[in-house]
């Protein structure tokens, strides 16, 4: 559209165009000024003045956002032009204008697009994007990135990409990385990342060449994807296998000291009925009281390495611990006091198990808490329904805790971290709840104490 | 003679140390190292009790057992076993008509009172 005003604003020719947008003809157009045409409605005031404006400065006036008008529901722009006279003084003013009511369209559209994109992304956690230029600095900070490494984008942008990757794993280094996206356009690695808080994050990262228009590489496009939850899914299956292995090898070892050691205390047993001397007889005890001493550990060895099918019925977990709970009384005792604190979930459904293994399991892991409360505190017991799935329960205390570097082992067989016995009670319940097909963890930190979450399968 | 004891058992410590067990117990016994032997024993000798080994070269003890219960359906059989009370083999054994249990893993007296009660048991029944 286009109009030729007079220096006051009237109407002094217009073009087709502005005909037919107006629904008007030349004739009922010229002549009006072109506030009470094109602006009837709004911002008389702001126009007026970017008019005085253009014409004491004899500039153009081009802006977009202040000077929009809407006609018969199309959005018009307008830039107002000084037409100079040979002395420089305004003339007359040409108006154009320009229909931009698709391209407004478009950009909300996109607008739109954008915004599902934004909360899309949002809501994704284990990813993170961000861009890096060829000296290795990041220059743009995508969605999930901020979430994931606890850096704002103001913190972290124009800093070197090394922050963020953990020099110390045996995983390819970023200089090895950018190496081979120079190499093959794209790389893709399994490695860590680092996060402000100095956690390191296990990622698959995909790397990518980032172009410019002109087709030069101009950085790189780096996608980490969280793999945590992954890794503890493979360490607890890497952990079953692992004791899956050690049973057996358990078991053939016990098997084959078993029939000498039968015979050596059936030798010993007979022994004892003929007729010698003290010297002779207290050697006799001694060994018998160590032959039986192996005995116990070969039997101990054999219980945990035993695949024994849980013997099933259904089972209120509720009751099962009640019936454990007096018995840790008996167990040797720290003097200080101990305060046991339930908490039952009072509609727990049943679960399918062996009572008998399952008392095992929680009269160790009660045990275990006790004994780490030498100065006292406090047991708690508590069991809830675990989104339908899984009757969960979880055994706290207050005691000295665990050592994180101990915490992978915790599980393994001959582990302890105590003086007194061989270290098969953990691994015993492990192997029991996964016969259950449950899950057993323990999170730990030392002077807290620990928890033990079992979660064990409704039916 | 308390009973007669048929011992089987591919080591020849554990043989003579239930020889020699068994006997102060008034019992007498004939050892053989292998299922194949203790076979063609049982057909030509009648015992009280088979002290069987579960694990043995060649053929194994719980075929052993089964082929005694073609040969004699009633004798009991007491299975002697390293790996102490495992559930499944004393379920599959159980099908083929054990009579009992000896872990190596308990104590001689308590074998040997374990063993009586067995013998006892199954006789009654018999």
């Amino acid at each position: 559209m286009a109009l030729y005003l007079s220096p006051d604003g009237g109407v002094l020719l217009c073009n087709k165009k502005t005909e037919s947008v107006l629904g008007l003809k030349q004739a009922e157009i010229i002549g009006k000024h072109w506030l009470e045409l094109l602006f009837k409605d709004k911002s008389k005031a702001i126009n007026k003045n970017m008019f005085k404006a253009v014409m004491d400065e004899c500039t153009t006036y081009k802006r977009e956002k202040d000077f929009v008008c809407q006609i018969n529901q199309r959005l018009i722009s307008w830039s107002i032009n000084p037409v100079l006279d040979k002395n420089s003084q305004v003339e007359a003013v040409a108006l154009f204008g320009q229909d931009i009511t698709a391209i407004k369209e478009r950009e909300s559209s996109i607008k739109n697009i954008d915004d599902s994109l934004k909360n899309i992304f949002s809501g994704i956690k284990e990813y993170a994007l961000y861009v890096i230029n060829l000296d290795g600095n990041i220059t743009y900070l995508g969605m999930g990135a901020e979430t994931m490494f606890g850096w704002s984008k103001k913190e972290i942008i124009f800093k070197h990409a090394g922050l963020l990757h953990n020099i110390t794993t045996e995983y390819p280094d970023l200089e090895f990385i950018l190496k081979q996206v120079r190499l093959l356009g794209r790389y893709e690695t399994e490695t860590e990342l680092i996060t402000k808080n100095r956690e390191v994050i296990p990622v698959i990262l995909t790397v990518n060449q980032f172009l410019d228009a002109g087709g030069n590489l101009s950085g790189y496009v780096f996608i980490a994807k969280d793999i945590t939850e992954r890794r503890k899914l493979e360490f607890q299956i890497f952990q079953s296998e692992k004791l899956a292995a050690l049973g057996q090898l358990s078991a053939g070892m016990a098997h084959e000291i078993n029939n000498p050691l039968f015979v050596i205390s059936g030798r010993l047993e007979m022994l004892k009925d003929e007729n010698c001397n003290q010297k002779v007889k207290t050697s006799l005890d001694l060994i018998s009281s160590q032959t039986d001493r192996i005995r116990k550990l070969v039997d101990r060895i054999l219980k945990f390495s035993r695949k024994a099918a849980p013997v099933l019925e259904m089972l209120d977990i509720n009751e099962v611990i009640e019936t454990v709970l007096p018995l840790i009384h008996y167990n040797k005792l720290p003097s200080a006091k101990i305060e046991v604190k339930k908490s039952f979930e009072k509609n727990m459904p049943k679960i399918k198990g062996d009572q008998h293994q399952l008392q095992e399991v929680f009269l160790n892991l009660l045990t275990n808490a006790y004994q780490s409360m030498p100065d006292g505190g406090v047991i708690k017991v508590t069991t809830a329904n675990f989104q339908n799935l899984y009757a969960q329960i979880q055994i706290i205390d207050t005691g000295i805790g665990i050592p994180t570097h101990h915490l992978k082992n915790i599980f393994m067989p001959f582990f302890s971290t105590k003086n007194e016995g061989i270290g098969l009670g953990l691994s015993i319940c492990h192997n029991i709840i996964k016969n259950h097909n449950g899950f057993i963890e323990l999170a730990s930190q030392v002077n807290q104490g620990s928890t033990f979450t079992i979660k064990l399968p409704f039916v | 003679m308390l009973y007669k004891i048929l011992v089987v058992d591919d080591e020849a410590p554990v043989r003579d140390l239930f020889d020699e067990l068994l006997k102060k117990e008034n019992c007498q016994t004939v050892s053989c190292a292998s299922g194949e032997a203790a076979l063609e024993i049982i057909k030509k000798e009648n015992f009280d009790v088979v002290l069987l080994d579960i694990k043995l070269p060649g053929m194994s003890g719980l075929e052993v057992l089964k082929n005694i219960r073609e040969i004699n359906i009633k004798l009991p059989v007491v299975m002697i076993t390293g790996f102490g009370f495992d559930e499944d083999l004393i379920a599959k054994t159980k099908q083929f008509g054990c009579s009992g249990y000896i872990g190596k893993n308990m104590p001689v007296a308590q074998i040997i009172t374990t063993f009586k009660q067995f013998v006892k048991n199954s006789k009654e029944k018999g």
